[in-house]
């Protein structure tokens, strides 16, 4: 008799699936909902923080530049290395700059080499497909560490309009 | 009694196969979630060339309305016969203009929230008023050199448009979405 009961309690100690089923179905449909379909991406780091925004024109897909508190990036290729140095307005801090040997002025030389390649590569696009959908615009998605001096964002805006890209658009994070 | 047991037995639904397909499922989404929703902020450089010539006399002068940015505050610029009708404020020999906007501290502004996004909005809102067109909806942003780009972005906030101010169709009052971003001082 005690053996019996037992092995029927054996039986019905089978793993109980309806409760995971339960937190599975929780989360599948919390990961539809965030399921995206975004033409781009951004890789989060320390070097790179976007700012917050209340702007809500979703992004499109153009030739990117990364412009983080190490270097500058474009479409995943390292371009420059950024530096920091003393400044002179507020000792005692730091600011970030590209180095002078860099740049011609204003212009930043290796950057101009690089978009300028990417705005021919763009233009011969357009002229064998022959389609206004890839013809090149001058688009030019710009993301930026927040913390960002103006200075250097102007020097990488007025080297892109150097190499043709005249239309900036600002990467950020959009407010919740 | 035996046979009505067993009949019980056979109706409990086999859930396995449903879970082989959940834990494949998941990863996948797990992947393809994003938890940022990106946006972007659209900006020109400044138009280069004459500007078209018009037949029609305007009625009043151009807006060409700047914000000034600095770390003491922002300095409206261009619209100063709306915000001082009377003429703007004196300032004493050897010191210079305040910013229109200045910084809630007082000071030099510290942080993003330190400047005075708000009232910035309010005083746009003023300027809006007297150039209500919708091709006046052009503003120009002069930074100063070591103005950090979180407060860039947080100016063409504010001058976007007012969340506190519906418009005719519900949504925020539009009031200078077209952003141009000047070389400022070299």
């Amino acid at each position: 008799m005690a053996l019996k009961q037992a092995r029927r309690r054996e039986v019905e100690d089978g793993l109980n699936i309806t409760s995971m089923m339960d937190m599975m179905t929780i989360i599948l449909v919390f990961l539809l909902k965030s399921y995206s379909t975004q033409d781009i991406s951004v890789a989060p780091s320390e070097d790179l923080e976007l700012p917050v925004s209340s702007v809500k024109k979703a992004p499109e897909v153009a030739v990117n530049v990364v412009v983080s508190k190490k270097n500058i990036v474009v479409d995943g290729v390292p371009v420059l290395n950024l530096e920091h140095v003393p400044d002179e307005d507020n000792p005692g801090q730091k600011k970030l700059q590209v180095p002078e040997d860099e740049r011609n002025g204003q212009l930043i030389e290796s950057l101009l080499d690089e978009l300028s390649k990417k705005a021919e590569t763009a233009k011969d696009l357009g002229q064998q497909t022959g389609s206004d959908d890839h013809s090149f615009k001058g688009r030019l998605l710009i993301q930026c560490d927040k913390k960002l001096p103006f200075e250097v964002l102007r020097q990488v805006m007025y080297t892109a309009g150097q190499a043709q890209f005249s239309e900036f658009k600002f990467v950020v994070y959009k407010q919740e | 009694m035996a046979r009505k047991r067993r009949i019980k037995k056979d109706e409990e639904l086999n859930l396995v196969p449903i879970m082989n397909l959940v834990t494949i499922l998941i990863p996948f989404l797990i992947m393809a979630a994003q938890f940022v929703q990106l946006a972007v902020i659209d900006s020109t450089l400044p138009a280069i060339g004459a500007p078209q010539p018009s037949d029609e006399k305007p009625d009043k002068p151009p807006l060409n309305l700047s914000l000034a940015i600095t770390d003491r505050g922002v300095t409206v610029m261009g619209a100063d016969a709306v915000l001082y009708p009377e003429g703007a404020p004196e300032v004493a020999e050897g010191e210079d203009r305040p910013p229109t906007i200045p910084c809630q501290s007082g000071g030099i502004c510290t942080s993003v929230e330190d400047y005075n996004w708000v009232k910035l909005t309010a005083k746009l809102n003023l300027v809006k008023d007297e150039y209500p067109d919708e091709e006046d909806a052009n503003v120009i942003l002069v930074p100063d050199n070591h103005i950090k780009y979180e407060v860039l972005v947080s100016t063409m906030d504010a001058a976007r448009n007012d969340p506190g101010k519906p418009g005719a169709d519900g949504k925020a009052r539009m009031l200078f979405p077209n952003v141009v971003i000047a070389g400022g001082a070299m």
